[in-house]
């Protein structure tokens, strides 16, 4: 895939730069900062957009803003927002939208996963970091629907939240994509989530469960 | 003294003392006998010659600082006249009994002793104290004087027949044949005319005086009282003669002395700038007479009882009354003081007795020092005072609520010093014309020194005080920019570091190819590197939460987020300063954690309002309570994070009811 990388540092913007090139993809621009990224992103037409969430000039949320802006212009273009710490507060609308990630920058060194994860927003998938999905999803003997699950089936509903497919989920677990397919049936049928096979739509209703289930806490 | 006026001002006076030595000379070798009527001889004539020396000494000094006062030139002239009118009198008597009228130029001695003097007196009361009229209406009055001198210099030249005892040996060489009742009944017009002249010189003053303030209303007063004192002597010296006619030398010498009062009087009037206080002199005169008078009678009573008892004159009866009058005289010396107050100085007396009371509830408590303020401006009936303290060591003046104190432009009221035991207090800012009545203004002030020092060192604290908030909150908010700098660092550098590191390690393992047996070491320092990073990542959050960049309410669902049992985040989206929000972050993330660590509650609420220009955090659990500040739970520390913001800490926490957590931020508007 064609990938456009928003890094304001040095050395990190290589190290992607890199790991996207050792992975077999196509680097077609690396900048600074997200001033000309729409631009980049009209001459380049990449599938994919890699953005530090935290950038010059004031270290906010600039990235996050760019993030938006790129998805509004550009909705066939993945967009993958890399942060230093969880920030959940505008991220669930983000993955709302459709390829769209958020993942913590370190998970860049989980270099199969977060590969896979890029290749899933770009075309068009979800990627939800761990820690945040971890957040969402209410700790065990909290009484509630999730309390419900069984510990396989949590497992299963944070994988499913992170965006991952019914084989990624096999893969990542170890078992059969049959047994996969069977939990998920299970758990979305205890939660009252309608089952879907897109991907994606199925993302979105766990994380609309959960984001329900959170705020009424 | 100016140029142009010395020469005269010193032949005048020399003249004058010339006069008065020559006049002396006389008077001492006198008469050589004792003479009837002898009005002007011996103790008389040197009483009225040092009058003559008084004015034209007070003159004198008035025409050399201010040359163009009427009253200066008024009084050299009167001097001179005075010393003059002494020669005379005394040359003649001398030539006339002494030397048997042989002696030359006696009958122009006598022709000279007349009555000019007493209309010119007249004249300087009604030219005090400017040396001008106090308008045009009071020429004719001015004319009057003027003509009572003219009739009496025509009477003294042209009355026919003897002179007047005790020159009645001499006959008038000038007098007009047939005319002496003419002149008689001219010279009691004169009179007359000269004492309504007097009277409404004193009606003059007095006119003055309801239309003057501040420093001429001192002087008018000065001149009025001593006025009526001599013109009361007066009085009663010529009312004596009636009675009594002998001895009219001595009341005459008695009379000449008084006098000295008005031209000295008057000179202070006009030559000292500051005036002592007339009604201190007045009121202290009263006191102290009355004191004496009292305690002599007491002196003299007790003495004469015990000598009486005990066997005359002896030493224990003087000591025992000596004793009660030692005894009596504080106390006598308060009431006879409270005594003329009350009747004299009805408004000073009320003034203090206000100040009086009011210390007395300052000590009860029942009313705040800094009040004295306002009771100083209901007693000296001044609503503009102000009080205006002095801050130790260069602090500068502030105001009674220790505020900058500031001065309006063109602030033309006086401003009068208060000191205490040697130590400037501050000062009074009052109308110009409280200096009318300064005794009272300094008596009331010294009377609520004592409040005022306790206001000065209320006030001294309280901006102590609001110094150490001030700094308290300084030093939080440095600590919170420090974290934040840190947290800072710390996500943007030190994180960012080793992802790059950890990189270029997936890199070079990319590099080994799959069969390298580096690979594992590399995924070994991986590993430690992703573990460095989390680590970095929790301290930075403890720092300072990274999502209070998005405002309090994110931050606070963050941090119920992570917390273990379910929280009910209420919080208002509306954003406040950042070191209210960090305190509110902080605030309620102890709470939580007490409430999961130490409460063993099961659900949380927390609540984040703004109410009465406060952001209010409450954090409510159902857990066991019983929680108190200061037992280990880090909520002492709390305490201080929202001392250090001038908020409140309230915590109700009873045994099995749950605890309350309620922290009250203000935050401005």
């Amino acid at each position: 895939m064609r990938v456009v990388i928003v890094e304001d540092q040095v050395l990190l913007r290589a190290g992607l730069e890199r790991l996207f090139a050792d992975g077999g993809h196509e680097v077609v621009a690396a900048q600074g900062d997200a001033s000309h990224l729409l631009a980049t992103v009209t001459g380049h037409r990449p599938d994919l957009v890699v953005l530090d969430i935290r950038m010059p000039p004031t270290f906010t949320d600039e990235g996050a803003r760019a993030a938006k802006a790129v998805k509004e212009a550009h909705p066939d273009v993945g967009v993958l927002v890399l942060s230093q710490h969880v920030e959940t507060s505008h991220i669930v609308d983000l993955v709302r939208l459709g390829g769209f990630g958020y993942l913590l920058k370190d998970r860049v060194l989980e270099v199969q996963e977060f590969l896979a994860a890029a290749d899933r927003v770009a075309r068009g998938g979800s990627a939800l970091d761990p820690e945040v999905v971890g957040r969402l999803i209410a700790p065990p003997g909290v009484n509630g629907p999730l309390a419900e699950l069984s510990e396989r089936e949590r497992e299963i509903l944070k994988l499913m939240a992170e965006g991952l497919t019914n084989s990624g989920i096999a893969k990542r677990l170890f078992v059969s994509e049959r047994t996969v397919e069977a939990h998920v049936r299970h758990l979305l049928s205890k939660l009252d989530i309608p089952q879907s096979e897109d991907g994606h739509r199925r993302v979105l209703a766990v994380l609309a469960h959960l984001s329900a289930a959170r705020d009424q806490r | 003294m100016r140029e142009s006026v010395r020469p005269a001002v010193a032949l005048t006076s020399g003249l004058t003392v010339a006069v008065a030595a020559a006049a002396t000379v006389f008077l001492v070798l006198g008469p050589g006998r004792a003479l009837p009527e002898d009005l002007f001889g011996g103790i008389s004539g040197a009483a009225w010659l040092m009058l003559a020396l008084a004015y034209a000494t007070v003159g004198a000094l008035i025409v050399s600082r201010l040359p163009g006062h009427g009253i200066g030139w008024l009084f050299t002239g009167l001097g001179l006249l005075l010393a003059l009118n002494g020669l005379s009198y005394s040359y003649a008597s001398w030539g006339l009994y002494a030397q048997g009228g042989e002696v030359p130029g006696l009958t122009a001695a006598v022709l000279g002793w007349g009555q000019a003097n007493a209309p010119l007196m007249g004249l300087s009361l009604l030219l005090f104290p400017d040396g001008r009229l106090p308008s045009r209406r009071w020429i004719p009055v001015a004319v009057m004087s003027a003509v009572a001198i003219l009739g009496f210099v025509v009477v003294a030249v042209l009355r026919p027949g003897p002179f007047d005892v005790p020159f009645d040996r001499v006959s008038n060489p000038l007098g007009v044949p047939g005319m002496r009742d003419v002149m008689n009944a001219l010279n009691g017009a004169c009179w007359v005319l000269t004492y309504v002249a007097l009277g409404l010189g004193v009606r003059a003053l007095a006119l003055r005086l309801r239309g003057a303030r501040g420093e001429e209303r001192q002087r008018l007063k000065w001149v009025l009282t001593v006025s009526t004192v001599v013109g009361a002597v007066t009085v009663v010296l010529m009312g004596s003669w009636f009675i009594w006619p002998e001895n009219v030398q001595w009341r005459m010498a008695v009379m000449g002395g008084t006098f000295i009062a008005f031209p000295l009087a008057t000179g202070i009037a006009i030559l000292r700038h500051r005036l002592y206080d007339i009604d201190v002199v007045i009121n202290r005169a009263l006191v102290y007479g009355a004191l004496t008078l009292l305690l002599g009678a007491a002196y003299a009573g007790i003495a004469w009882l015990l000598g009486v008892a005990l066997g005359g004159g002896s030493a224990p009866a003087t000591a025992a009354a000596t004793l009660a009058v030692a005894i009596a005289f504080r106390p006598l010396r308060a009431r006879l003081q409270d005594a003329v107050d009350r009747r004299f100085n009805r408004a000073r007396y009320d003034a203090l007795h206000r100040v009086t009371a009011f210390l007395e509830d300052v000590r009860a408590g029942a009313t705040a020092p800094e009040a004295v303020e306002q009771l100083l401006r209901d007693v000296l009936g001044d609503a503009r005072l102000e009080l205006r303290f002095l801050l130790p060591e260069g602090g500068g003046y502030v105001d009674v609520r220790g505020g900058p104190a500031v001065d309006a432009r063109g602030d033309a009221r006086e401003r009068t010093p208060i000191e205490r035991a040697g130590t400037q207090l501050g000062m009074v800012l009052h109308d110009p014309a409280a200096q009318e009545r300064p005794d009272l203004l300094r008596r009331v002030v010294e009377t609520a020194g004592l409040a005022i020092e306790i206001a000065r060192l209320r006030t001294e604290l309280r901006r102590q005080l609001d110094e150490v908030a001030a700094s308290r909150a300084r030093i939080v908010a440095a600590g919170d920019a420090e974290r934040r700098r840190i947290e800072r660092n710390l996500h943007d550098g030190a994180q960012q570091r080793l992802v790059s590191i950890g990189l270029a390690l997936r890199h070079a393992q990319h590099e080994l190819g799959p069969e390298a047996a580096a690979r594992q070491t590399l995924e070994g320092a991986l590993a430690e590197i992703g573990d460095a990073i989390g680590e970095l990542r929790e301290l930075a959050r403890g720092l300072r939460p990274p999502q209070l960049d998005a405002g309090l309410a994110p931050a606070l669902q963050e941090l119920a987020s992570r917390t273990a049992v379910p929280v009910a985040v209420d919080a208002t989206a509306e954003r406040f300063p950042d070191g209210v929000e960090t305190a509110a972050y902080f605030i309620a993330c102890e709470a939580l954690t007490n409430a999961t660590k130490h409460a063993h509650a099961s659900c949380v609420s927390l609540s984040a309002q703004r109410r009465n220009g406060s952001l209010v955090i409450c954090v409510a659990d159902d857990g066991v309570g019983g929680a108190a500040p200061g037992d280990g739970t880090g909520l002492s520390g709390l305490r201080d994070r929202v001392g250090a913001h001038g908020g409140t800490l309230r915590i109700e926490s009873e045994r099995g009811a749950g605890t309350r957590l309620i922290a009250e931020l203000p935050c401005g508007s």
